[in-house]
Formats: C-alpha cells, structure tokens, sequence
C-alpha cells in the first residue's frame, strides 16, 4: 500500500499520524489507561473481585501513615536505592578504569562483569537463595572453610541480615551496566588532555579529579538517572527470594502494593501504593525524560 | 530491564585506542588482581555448574565446596522433567517470536514520523512516550489484570503480548527515533523526487539504513521480554501457560530440598541466555553504552 504523492509536504498534515498509530494506540489502551484507571481506583475501597466499591477519597492515602509496613518498605525502598547505585557505580567505574588500561584479556572479562546483568531477576534469585541456603549453602559452608563459623547465618531469615542479603545480587547483577557506559566514555576522553596535563605536572589522582570525572560527566548523569529510576521499581527479585519476610523485614513499596492487591484484596488501598511509587518515579526520572526529548543539534 | 538509553549510534563499544595514558609496563599486576575478581564474580555461576553435575548424595556427604568425587547428569533429567521446562520453554519462546518484531516495528513506525515527518504535536507525544520509561508496571496491574479477565484472556500466553508491547514502546521509540534522525534528509528527498510516498520510504530506506539500530533494539527487547515476571505472574496460572520466570519460581519452591536437581533446573533457565548473550554481546553492549557517547 504504498502511498504515492508528487508534492508531498503540502496536505495531509494527518499522514504522520497513520505511523503513529498502532505505537500510540497500544501505549494509550495498554499503560496510559491502566495508570489513569489505577489513579481512580486508589480512591475507592475496591476489594479487586466485587462488583461493587465505594469511593473513600484520600482515605488510602491517608491509610499509609499509619501502616507500619509502609514505612518499612518506604526505608527499605531508599536503603534499596542508595546502595544499588552507589556500589553498582563506584565497582562499575573502578573496573572500567582497570580494562580501559593495559589488561590483558579484556573481551572475556567484560563478558563475565556483564553476564548476571542479562539473566532473568527469577533465575538470580534463585542462585542467590541457593548460596544462602543456612545448611548446603556455599557461603556458610565458606565461612567454615576458612575458619569462621561464628559468622554462619540464616541470611535470608532473620531480620538483621534478609535485606543486605537481597541487595547483595542486585549489586552482582547490576555493575555490568555503569561499568559498560563508563568503559565507552573513557574511550571519547581525548588523549591529549590527559599528555597536556602531565606536562602540568599533575599526578595520577589529579589527573582522575580533573580530567576523568569531568570526561565521564554525561555517562554519570545516565547511570544515576536510569539506576534511581530503576530502583524505585524493585519487586522480582525481592518476591523472587523472601516474599518480603521474615515478618515484613524485606517488604519494598512493590510487594506490599502486591500483597495487599492479591493477597489480602485490599485492591483499592494496593493501588494507592502504586500511585506513590508511581509518582516518586516519574518525579525522580522527569528531568531524563526532558534531556532525551530535547532537540539535538542534527 | 534496565536497559534504556538513549541511543544515535548503535555501533558496538570498539574496543580503541585507551584514552587512558599507556603506562608502558605494569599490566600484569592489574591484570591478574582484576582475573580474580572476575573469577569471584562468576564464581556463583561455577558452582552451579559443578553442583549440577555430581549426585545429590555426594553433595551432602562431601558439602558444597567440595571436588564433585562422583559426576551425573542424571539432574537435568530430573530438573527438566518436574521443572516442566519443555512447557516454560515454548511459552517464552512463542511470546519472544510474536511479540518482539511486533514491537519493533510499530516502535519504528512512530519513531519515523516524530524523526522525519511533520508531525504536529510532536514534542508532547515524545514527552509522553519517553515517560512510559519511568512509569513502573506495578501502576498498571490491577486494571489490565481486569481487562484480560473481561476479555477472557488471562491465563493465556497471548495475553500478555498487549501488556508487554506497550511497556516496551517507550525504550524502541526513543533509541530508534533518534537514530533515525541522523539519516540523511537529502536521501528522502530524492525518494520523494522519484514519487516515492512515506510509507515506500519507510520500508525501503529507513528500515535497511537502520539495520544497526533494529538489531540492538530487537536483541534488549528480546532479553527484557524473555525476563519478565510481573505480569506474566498475575495474568498465567495454570502450569501450561507459564513462561520461563514464573515457571522457574514454582521449580524453586518444589526443588528446596534437592539442592543438585534445584543447581540444574536454574542452569537450564539460565544457560541458554548466557550462550546467547555471548553471541550477541557485541549489539547488547552497544545498545546499552551508544548513550553515553553523546553530549
């Protein structure tokens, strides 16, 4: 069906919508309806399986003061953060500068660096449940191999560690990524700045603070945006490996939502959770969003 | 996923000249201190694999970090049976066939006309796309949980593909687009001189100019939707209709005592992955650093 025209940019102003579309169309029936009919939702009392719901106006809002859980979850979701971003991103950007020197064998070891980043969050979960194991374990088991016992754990049920031990993957998983995009931007740094600078004088660390970091500032702003971002939207690989527990000790802001939705059909009150975390995530990636959607120099 | 940046070249990281100052010797201090790191951080993976391979027995008795004194593959037989892998598998692959070029190509379609067609309103339609990036599925589920139940289409593989192309849309439009833009105004131009109509153009200049593109952006919506659990653990329930993730987790749970049938039911969920990204790690890796390149 190609559509032939001799002059084209004079009419049919309405044919670019025709591309537009079937993309549109999906996104609007498929995520924007479903976030505005959640936003609805979140105020009424709905149970997710009766026809009928009253509407309770910022009730489950107000709810989430009082709810103990969501408070747990609100601190878990920013310890979460915090130490996603900041561990992935420092061990990202000390490797990066490691293979972007005289290193031998540097495919295979960014391959390696990489790989837990492309496996599904389940399948991480389930390795990291495995290595935890309190009796067949591998790191109890490696603690009493070397000597030190005493350190053995329940990880993944007790409170005092269940969290740690469920960011520690996520770490694993996700240094692959700053330590790809520091990597490509290490190599667009010029080389002269850094002959230019040691013909100042300046030594190794000067020359990491005054012309790495500047070099790596855009690749910094992508890896902060795109992990907080991603931080906000955790729940497999919490699900995946406690469920939340023990107690609510790992509950993030996606669980409890989900728990509240499947399991304790309190549907209304789940999407009020959602619309929280909704929002904090588009209020922390909008200036991303912005930067991407400017106009760029063709 | 993680996965998103914004993306004009597509062209894989070249490993290049180092930016960095030759240090003339040295490497091989640096080199062995970073293999053992990497030997560390694959060491999960590793044990895995040793763990798959030797009865469950020889693992009790002699424990995890052990020498395998005995060797079996009598595990994966039990892992892929009771995991009901052939199920899993067929699923995940049939989602990937249908719903992967599917969204590639309508992403492509919306991204030629915000790059290279007058279009009106264009920078708030980019704005509200490029949004979808932030926006968590959590928001979603509840309503289009409802909506699968009103069509009858949840608990079915099908079903998911709407969900799932919609959720992908705002990554492919924003790493296509902006490829698309660096084309070349003159070519279309001259398309249109010779009585060549938008839709002509598309197909047989935009699309073989952006093969690059196409191939990053089809291979990380592969690898988002191969991973994804959300809502494919809402919306399937009955065990023919899992996919991978969901499946895997159910295996988890039925496999805890087992410890060698559980180290070979994860390396069947998870080396077919590796081998393909191993493959392909070249347009995984360019798509996801092609950003950082960028002013």
């Amino acid at each position: 069906m190609a559509i032939l025209r001799a002059h084209p940019a004079r009419r049919g102003r309405w044919r670019p919508w025709l591309f537009a579309l079937p993309a549109l169309g999906v996104y609007v029936v498929f995520l924007v309806y479903p976030a505005v009919s959640s936003l609805w939702f979140s105020f009424t009392d709905w149970d997710g399986l009766s026809p009928a719901y009253n509407i309770v106006g910022l009730d489950n809002y107000a709810r989430m003061f009082s709810d103990p859980v969501v408070l747990t979850a609100a601190r878990n979701n920013l310890i979460w953060s915090l130490v996603t971003i900041v561990f992935p991103v420092t061990i990202g950007l000390a490797l990066a500068m490691v293979l972007n020197g005289k290193v031998r064998g540097k495919p295979v070891l960014r391959l390696i660096f990489y790989a837990p980043g492309v496996l599904p969050l389940v399948s991480i979960a389930s390795i990291w449940g495995w290595l935890y194991n309190p009796q067949y374990g591998a790191i109890n088991s490696f603690l009493s191999l070397v000597g030190l016992d005493d350190l053995a754990q329940p990880w993944l049920g007790q409170d005092s560690t269940a969290l740690w031990a469920v960011m520690v993957p996520a770490v694993w998983l996700r240094t692959g990524f700053p330590m790809l995009l520091y990597l490509a931007a290490l190599q667009g740094i010029p080389s002269e700045l850094y002959e230019a600078a040691r013909v100042d004088g300046a030594s190794r660390w000067h020359q990491f603070w005054h012309v790495t970091m500047p070099g790596l500032r855009s690749a910094h702003y992508i890896v902060l945006a795109l992990s907080l971002i991603d931080s906000f939207k955790v729940f497999d690989m919490v699900y995946a490996m406690t469920y939340g527990g023990p107690g609510t000790a790992t509950q993030v802001m996606g669980t409890w939502m989900y728990a509240n939705v499947f399991q304790y059909y309190q549907a209304g009150y789940g999407t009020a959770i959602a619309v929280v975390i909704t929002v904090v995530a588009i209020a922390v990636g909008i200036p991303y969003v912005l930067s991407q959607t400017r106009e760029r120099a063709a | 996923m993680t996965s998103v940046v914004s993306a004009p070249k597509t062209t894989a990281v070249a490993p290049a000249e180092p930016a960095q100052p030759a240090k003339g010797k040295g490497g091989l201090g640096l080199t062995i201190v970073v293999t053992v790191v990497a030997l560390f951080w694959i060491s999960p993976l590793a044990l895995l694999l040793v763990t798959a391979i030797r009865p469950l027995s020889d693992f009790v008795g002699n424990g995890p970090l052990s020498w395998p004194s005995a060797f079996t593959w009598q595990n994966f037989a039990d892992a892929w049976d009771i995991g009901n892998f052939a199920t899993t598998y067929g699923n995940s692959a049939l989602l990937l066939i249908l719903k992967v070029p599917l969204g590639v190509l309508i992403s492509a379609m919306l991204g030629f006309a915000l790059a290279k067609l007058r279009m009106k309103f264009r920078r708030t339609v980019m704005f509200s796309v490029f949004l979808g990036l932030t926006i968590p599925i959590y928001i979603a589920i509840v309503p289009v949980f409802i909506m699968m139940r009103t069509a009858g289409a949840t608990d079915s593989v099908i079903g998911l593909i709407g969900p799932y192309l919609a959720f992908g849309i705002p990554f492919e439009v924003l790493v296509l687009q902006s490829f698309f833009r660096q084309l070349p105004n003159e070519i279309f131009e001259a398309a249109r001189v010779d009585g060549a109509g938008d839709w002509r153009i598309f197909w047989r200049i935009v699309l073989p100019l952006s093969a690059p593109a196409l191939v990053t952006v089809t291979i990380l919506d592969a690898v988002a939707t191969w991973n994804e659990f959300l809502f494919a653990l809402i919306l399937l329930n009955s065990d023919a209709n899992k996919t991978l993730p969901v499946g895997l987790l159910n295996f988890q749970g039925q496999f805890s005592s087992n410890n060698t049938g559980l180290a070979a039911g994860i390396l069947i969920a998870v080396v077919p992955i590796l081998i393909a990204y191993t493959l392909l790690q070249r347009w995984i890796v360019g798509g996801l650093t092609a950003g950082a390149t960028k002013g």
